[in-house]
């Protein structure tokens, strides 16, 4: 049930993220990959990756893959890959989660992990275009963007977390820290 | 617990080497399918987010709306007589195009579309409008407004489609610029948007010398965009060692437009 409503949480977050105008420097708030990194926190490994799998897919078919003039910039994928990396990282966290710790991982770690999958996505459109620039602007709006990603993850993580713990898809906190302490 | 997870990766890792194993014309359908399906929810958070500004401008007074009416009334006339002659021009310059034995100019069809989501991500310009094949669009039209050119469809769903703008890196458009014999190449950079578009101007003569404000048009080469559509303005221009490059402002404000036209039919 958790992954059904991870999903549900992915596709919208996929789809407000659309309304939420551009910061300065052309930096954007994403909520997407924030439900991926909660999701990588909430649940076990196969399901992140499960989970990255599915957001991945979703970006890709939605913002990063562009078919220009008949070929692919991007290939269908590769943002499935970056996520499945980064929630990977951020489900080595998972056990402090356990022990009741959420929000504070959830916020010190995105704000790096989204700045990592802007760079790469950025990496990758230089390596296919060509010329290998980085004026300041590249680097204000990958920075930019991770800290506009710190600033939004305690935010997307309560809510998530109180809506998952209301609807009892995951334990309360005593109950974790009972299941990891093996009590 | 660890043979679980060794699975789980086995399995993730062929999926993805299945997806990256795509063609660009499935890509293509993968993309037009997920976008029909979130279209719906994107075209009411559209609908949403206008009524919510709406509601905060406040509503107009009947009287304002009244006389506003009249005067769309009277442009109306206006335009549609402005129609009738320019499809009189048309067929004459066509008879006459004809008469020369030159390649008779195709009359455009326009599809008016509503923005339903802009700007999603940090490195593409693209927009989501709400028409799609339903409505005879398909991949590689031209997107314009009255002011000027806008870019072209890439992405195209039964009832959405994804709008490639002329800010972006991978939108060319082949160029005149008005009161010269110069062309080129108009085409965004890598970091422009539609916030802060930045348009470049290349292949032009070294010797071309062009000054501010002269109008930038689309010189209809290549086969996706019409000729004579407006692109932008020359705000400088640049001797480079090879070429002489100039930097064009849009005509269109790429972040602020809310309807554009999608040029279908015989617009190539």
């Amino acid at each position: 049930m958790i992954y059904i409503y991870l999903l549900v949480a992915e596709f919208l977050a996929l789809a407000a993220q659309e309304y939420i105008p551009a910061l300065p420097y052309g930096a954007r708030v994403y909520l997407l990959p924030l439900v991926i990194f909660y999701a990588a926190l909430a649940v076990p490994f196969p399901g992140m990756l499960f989970l990255a799998f599915t957001g991945g897919f979703m970006w890709d078919a939605l913002v990063a893959t562009q078919v220009v003039d008949g070929t692919l910039e991007i290939s269908l994928g590769w943002s499935i890959v970056i996520f499945a990396a980064l929630g990977a990282i951020m489900n080595g966290f998972r056990p402090l989660f356990q022990r009741g710790h959420g929000w504070e991982i959830h916020c010190l770690l995105s704000g790096p992990l989204l700045s990592i999958f802007v760079l790469s996505e950025y990496l990758m459109i230089t390596f296919r275009r060509g010329g290998f620039y980085f004026p300041k602007l590249i680097w204000w709006r990958i920075g930019g963007e991770g800290l506009a990603a710190m600033i939004v993850s305690p935010i997307v993580f309560l809510f998530l977390h109180w809506l998952a713990l209301s609807f009892g898809l995951i334990p309360p906190r005593e109950e974790r820290v009972m299941a990891t302490e093996g009590l | 617990m660890r043979q679980i997870n060794a699975l789980a990766v086995a399995i993730f890792l062929v999926v993805v080497l299945v997806l990256f194993a795509f063609s660009p014309r499935n890509t293509e359908i993968v993309q037009a399918r997920f976008l029909g399906a979130i279209a719906p929810l994107l075209k009411n958070g559209s609908s949403l987010q206008k009524q919510i500004i709406g509601f905060r401008e406040g509503m107009k007074k009947l009287n304002d709306l009244d006389a506003e009416n009249k005067q769309l009334k009277v442009q109306l006339h206006e335009l549609q007589a402005k129609d009738q002659t320019l499809q009189d021009l048309q067929a004459e310059n066509n008879q006459l195009r004809k008469a020369l034995e030159f390649r008779q100019r195709s009359s455009f069809k326009l599809v008016p579309a509503r923005i339903i989501a802009r700007d999603a991500s940090t490195w593409w310009s693209t927009i989501k409008v709400d028409k799609g094949s339903n409505d005879g669009v398909v991949p590689d039209q031209p997107v314009l407004t009255e002011d000027g050119l806008v870019g072209k469809t890439t992405v195209v769903a039964a009832n959405a489609s994804t709008v490639l703008l002329i800010s972006d890196e991978n939108c060319g458009v082949a160029a005149n610029v008005e009161g010269t014999r110069e062309r080129g190449m108009v085409h965004g950079t890598r970091t422009s948007t539609s916030t802060e578009p930045d348009l470049t101007l290349n292949f032009l003569s070294k010797l071309a010398n062009l000054q501010p404000g002269q109008k930038v048009y689309s010189s209809g080469v290549g086969g996706v965009f019409p000729s004579g559509v407006q692109i932008g303005e020359v705000k400088k221009f640049e001797v480079q060692p090879l070429e002489g490059v100039a930097t064009v402002i849009p005509s269109v404000d790429l972040a602020t437009i809310e309807d554009v036209f999608i040029v279908t039919g015989g617009g190539k």
